[in-house]
């Protein structure tokens, strides 16, 4: 039976893609794509298409994909009805605490704010700290909200922190290192457990030759 | 201008998608007659505190329709049919002799997510066998195989775990209540990354860790079943293993083995599963379409100790793959005023087809080709 792969558009694209061609599968399409959005593979029997990582999620939760291939940090904020089988070790970085100098929001006695746009990862590592903060959720840029004064702190994704140095802003904790994984639809995998078996084995085999 | 829209989650429903739905609920209930089962109804809502009775384990409210009764009791659209019938057959049947077969075919609502295309109120199709133990799982295994059958799908499967498994290897290396909570969802939700962390953190040792992270993926034919026992590390385990190898061997009697496989990853999110635990899935459809399991101890709850084992059939997921059913109508054209002729006419018809009298421009009443 053919397998439906949702892969998420943008950072993991890729990577994702030269490690799909690194197992034998036929994704040169997906490497000079144009605006299309559905890929045939030239090899094996799979449909790809690119969606955005909250989008990926859903596809799979519906059962549209089989397989999509999403970055951690969208997990930790988005449902969970699916089956994670797989870290790609790929599209690594971080989730950090960061804010001004020497306002460390762990530290402060008092009303906690904390700007982020992952509210969900905030308040559960604010909770694993028994802090009871207030979150604020910011769409884009949100290291501007610690230097306008809306917030303690952030919690946001870092790769290399140069636009937290660039702010001023220092790391004060890391919440959790995240990186892209293989999540996998209920039914496909107990209806096609053979075929979404042999795509995340090929794509394990990858990974641990490069680890 | 006014805004008319219907609340977050709900659906109407088409004639064709009523047509469908009624079809389709009317084979999976042909097949519980002829089991014996027989239809009950219970009441749309019922008081908070049955449901704090039936679910032992914090109850999350949130999911949950509650409202205040006129005396300010909390009360609550129901969000299933097992503990209902658990409360309905401890109170209404405390004096008859089991067993009682048990089907029914009822709304049932649970607030789902906003925009997550979710329905918030869904039917509920299913039986319940009650007073026998678990040598009647094959009964109602083999029951819920026909039924999946009926459905239609091209292809169909029933998967079978045993919630006894990760209950007796979780008591044999006493986990503490959170480890067993953690690990039952990491391995229920195919976790693999997280349990794998969450086990060198526990500072399981290599065995366990391996034991544990084997379980998700232990899953598939007859042939895990040997290997199951192979993992087994104690003789409880491989009692537990053991019960669904006699299943195995029976499901084979009965020439349906090619639509069963087995899972020992799947953990039930409600505690009061207490033996083998199932979910049927359909081609083409993202979601499990029928689900069950055996709760030797919700009955005891409501004050009187019977074994049962149920299961039951989501209706409103499977109407998408569902193909429309020919019907049979008649046709009878009348002119304006001679509706009592056409009325007389149609009876004729109505006994082996549906009428449908169409009015029109000629001056006679007769059948239209």
């Amino acid at each position: 039976m053919s397998l439906a792969v949702a892969l998420t558009k943008g950072r993991l694209e890729k990577s994702v893609t030269a490690m799909l061609e690194e197992c034998g599968y036929g994704v040169q399409k997906l490497k000079d794509k144009g605006r299309a959005l559905v890929f045939e593979d030239t090899v094996k029997d799979i449909r790809y298409f690119l969606a955005k990582p909250n989008d990926v999620i859903t596809y799979v939760e519906h059962g549209v994909a089989d397989i999509g291939i999403v970055g951690k940090d969208t997990l930790m904020e988005g449902g969970k009805d699916y089956y994670e089988l797989l870290d790609l070790k790929t599209g690594e970085c971080r989730f950090i605490l960061a804010g001004l100098p020497g306002n460390n929001p762990l530290q402060k006695v008092g009303h906690i704010t904390i700007g982020t746009k992952y509210p969900n990862v905030a308040s559960e590592y604010f909770h694993r700290h028994s802090l009871d903060p207030e979150i604020i959720k910011i769409d884009g840029s949100v290291e501007l909200s610690p230097l306008l004064g809306l917030c303690d702190g952030i919690v946001d994704i870092m790769e290399t922190g140069t636009t937290l140095k660039e702010n001023g802003l220092v790391v004060f904790d890391e919440v959790c290192r995240i990186s892209a994984r293989a999540i996998v639809n209920k039914v496909s995998f107990k209806m096609k457990r053979d075929e979404v078996m042999e795509f995340i084995t090929d794509l394990k085999e990858k990974v641990n030759e490069k680890c | 201008m006014q805004e008319i829209r219907i609340p977050q989650g709900m659906r109407d429903l088409t004639a064709s998608q009523s047509r469908r739905k009624e079809a389709l609920r009317k084979r999976i209930e042909d097949v519980f007659d002829s089991f014996g089962y027989e239809k009950i109804c219970t009441p749309t809502i019922e008081y908070a505190d049955t449901y704090r009775i039936g679910f032992t384990s914090a109850t999350d409210l949130s999911e949950m329709y509650r409202f205040l009764d006129q005396d300010g009791n909390l009360v609550m659209m129901r969000v299933d049919m097992t503990v209902p019938i658990a409360r309905f057959c401890t109170t209404r049947y405390s004096k008859a002799e089991p067993p009682f077969r048990f089907r029914y075919c009822s709304e049932v609502f649970k607030i789902r997510h906003m925009f997550a295309g979710k329905r918030s109120q869904v039917t509920d199709c299913g039986i319940e066998l009650i007073g026998l133990d678990d040598h009647s799982d094959i009964e109602v295994l083999y029951t819920a195989i026909r039924v999946l059958q009926q459905i239609g799908a091209k292809q169909y499967r029933l998967e079978i775990g045993n919630s006894g498994f990760f209950r007796v290897a979780a008591e044999k290396l006493n986990l503490s209540e959170e480890q067993r909570t953690t690990l039952a969802d990491l391995i229920d939700r195919k976790s693999l990354v997280e349990l794998h962390e969450y086990l060198v953190k526990m500072n399981a040792s290599k065995q366990i860790q391996a034991f544990f992270e084997r379980l998700p993926l232990l899953g598939g034919g007859s042939e895990v079943l040997m290997e199951a026992m192979e993992l087994s590390f104690c003789a409880e385990l491989k009692e537990e293993v053991g019960k669904l190898m006699k299943l195995d061997e029976n499901l084979r009697k009965l020439g349906v083995m090619d639509h069963v496989s087995y899972d020992f990853g799947k953990i039930p999110h409600l505690d009061y599963y207490t033996g083998i635990i199932f979910e049927g899935y359909v081609s083409g459809v993202g979601t499990s379409v029928l689900s069950g399991g055996r709760y030797d101890s919700l009955l005891g709850r409501f004050g009187r100790d019977l074994p049962a084992c149920g299961f039951s059939v989501k209706l409103d997921d499977l109407l998408d793959i569902l193909e429309e059913e020919e019907k049979n109508v008649v046709r009878i054209g009348y002119p304006k005023g001679k509706e009592v002729e056409a009325l007389i006419l149609s009876e004729t018809y109505r006994k082996d087809s549906h009428v449908e009298l169409v009015l029109w421009d000629e001056d006679k009443i007769e059948v239209i080709v």
